[in-house]
């Protein structure tokens, strides 16, 4: 465990929530109920969109956190282009990560995805609601029963 | 009111981290002390709040602790309270606002004469003093500690909750225990993140896991969890036997005061299912 995961770890970035969002969406995980919402700030620069701020908030374990601590951090200042390849990359590594550490991921991808989703159906409908995405993988360590 | 309690919850919590870094016993004790006066002044406001019928949260600010020296730490607690005693005009209780303001007048006294010491708790050392522990076994030494401090501090915060919510004495007996031995995790848990160089502050807890809609769907969770805690108690008294006895033994205790805590929940559990087959 390197220096940069725990200090993570121990000041998670960018957790909790942002009162003056103007999108937000949620990852979940259908198996447990494990969720994170992240809400983002954004603001219209013409021809892009971009992400002036963000926070995040997870019902889940310490590596959703972990997760929502360094996407989060990559994510604040992208435009949403640059955002959706992000959130593409991550979804790109998960069968290289164990299934537990790649459903926390996928969860905060997800809903990253689902902010920005909300954010552009906002821009024709104002009362659009919050999008929600279920994660595909399964949190519960290969070789071991969900059910057990 | 909400404000006031926000930044009492801040300032309990900072002053928990503080005792947690201190290494001068009697520092400590103080700051143990001092914290649990801190929390006992958040459970009377929220009171409060219920009495004059003003909503109420359990947000907070993300709280930065990460000092060299203690005395950076307890200047901030000193100011932190300033602004507490200067927002307690806005309480609607003046007998509880005069109470608190003179609590708060002593502690400033206190903190201000307390010595300053170097501070090692940040330093990712991950070591634990006269214990060779494996890079695996500290690797998930460090997950389960932050996994556990943060349950810990949500349990506290979910039972008090449900503590100040119920009339009934008997379930408020078994929340207060609850709230007790969660504490006392806590505490031990901190420390040895502390000891490890690897302290943090638990993260702020969801709006919807304190504000409980289905109690028995919780609690029948909840017992599930200390189930699974169980287990993993178990596996890392295994992992660290070899290296520490003193470790597995924590371990094995905590695990067996997980029976007790599974036990009050199901009692917990009765009561709501009784009174659900009564309505």
């Amino acid at each position: 465990m390197d220096a940069m995961l725990l200090e993570h770890m121990m000041n998670p970035k960018n957790y909790g929530v942002l009162e003056h969002s103007n999108a937000e969406g949620i990852g979940k995980n259908p198996h447990n109920g494990e969720k994170v919402i992240v809400f983002l700030d954004v603001s219209n620069k013409g021809d892009f969109f971009v992400i002036e701020d963000i926070r995040f908030q997870a019902i889940g374990c310490m590596t959703t956190v972990l997760a929502g601590s360094i996407i989060t951090s990559e994510a604040k200042g992208l435009d949403f282009d640059k955002a959706e390849a992000l959130v593409s990359t991550t979804l790109g590594m998960l069968d290289t990560i164990p299934s537990e550490e790649a459903a926390c991921s996928e969860m905060v991808a997800l809903a990253l995805q689902a902010a920005i989703d909300t954010y552009k159906e906002r821009q024709k409908d104002i009362d659009f609601p919050m999008i929600t995405y279920k994660i595909a993988q399964n949190c519960t360590p290969k070789g071991e029963d969900a059910d057990e | 009111m909400n404000r006031l309690l926000v930044q009492v919850h801040e300032v309990w919590l900072e002053t928990l981290m503080s005792a947690f870094m201190s290494n001068n016993a009697t520092t400590k004790q103080t700051l143990f002390d001092f914290s649990d006066i801190l929390f006992r002044h958040f459970t009377w406001i929220e009171n409060s709040c219920i009495k004059y019928g003003i909503s109420y949260d359990y947000e907070r600010n993300m709280i930065p602790i990460k000092v060299n020296n203690l005395g950076a730490i307890l200047h901030d607690i000193v100011a932190r309270l300033n602004r507490v005693v200067l927002q307690l005009v806005v309480c609607d209780d003046a007998a509880l606002s005069a109470r608190i303001a003179q609590d708060i007048e002593y502690l400033i006294y206190a903190l201000n004469n307390i010595p300053d010491e170097a501070i090692y708790a940040f330093d990712m050392q991950r070591a634990i003093k006269g214990t060779e522990l494996s890079e695996e076994a500290t690797d998930a030494l460090t997950l389960f500690l932050f996994e556990e401090s943060y349950k810990e501090y949500e349990l506290i915060m979910i039972y008090n909750y449900l503590k100040t919510h119920s009339s009934d004495i008997n379930l408020a007996r078994i929340f207060q225990i609850l709230i007790d031995e969660s504490f006392f995790h806590l505490k031990r848990f901190g420390q040895m993140m502390a000891d490890m160089g690897i302290l943090g502050v638990p993260r702020t807890i969801a709006k919807e896991l304190y504000m409980v809609e289905d109690i028995t769907a919780f609690l029948e969770n909840g017992i599930n969890e200390e189930l699974l805690a169980k287990e993993e108690c178990k596996r890392l008294s295994s992992a660290v036997s070899k290296e520490s006895e003193e470790l597995a033994k924590f371990f094995d205790f905590i695990n067996n005061q997980e029976n007790y805590h599974i036990a009050l929940m199901k009692e917990a559990l009765e009561f709501y299912n009784k009174a659900l087959d009564v309505e």
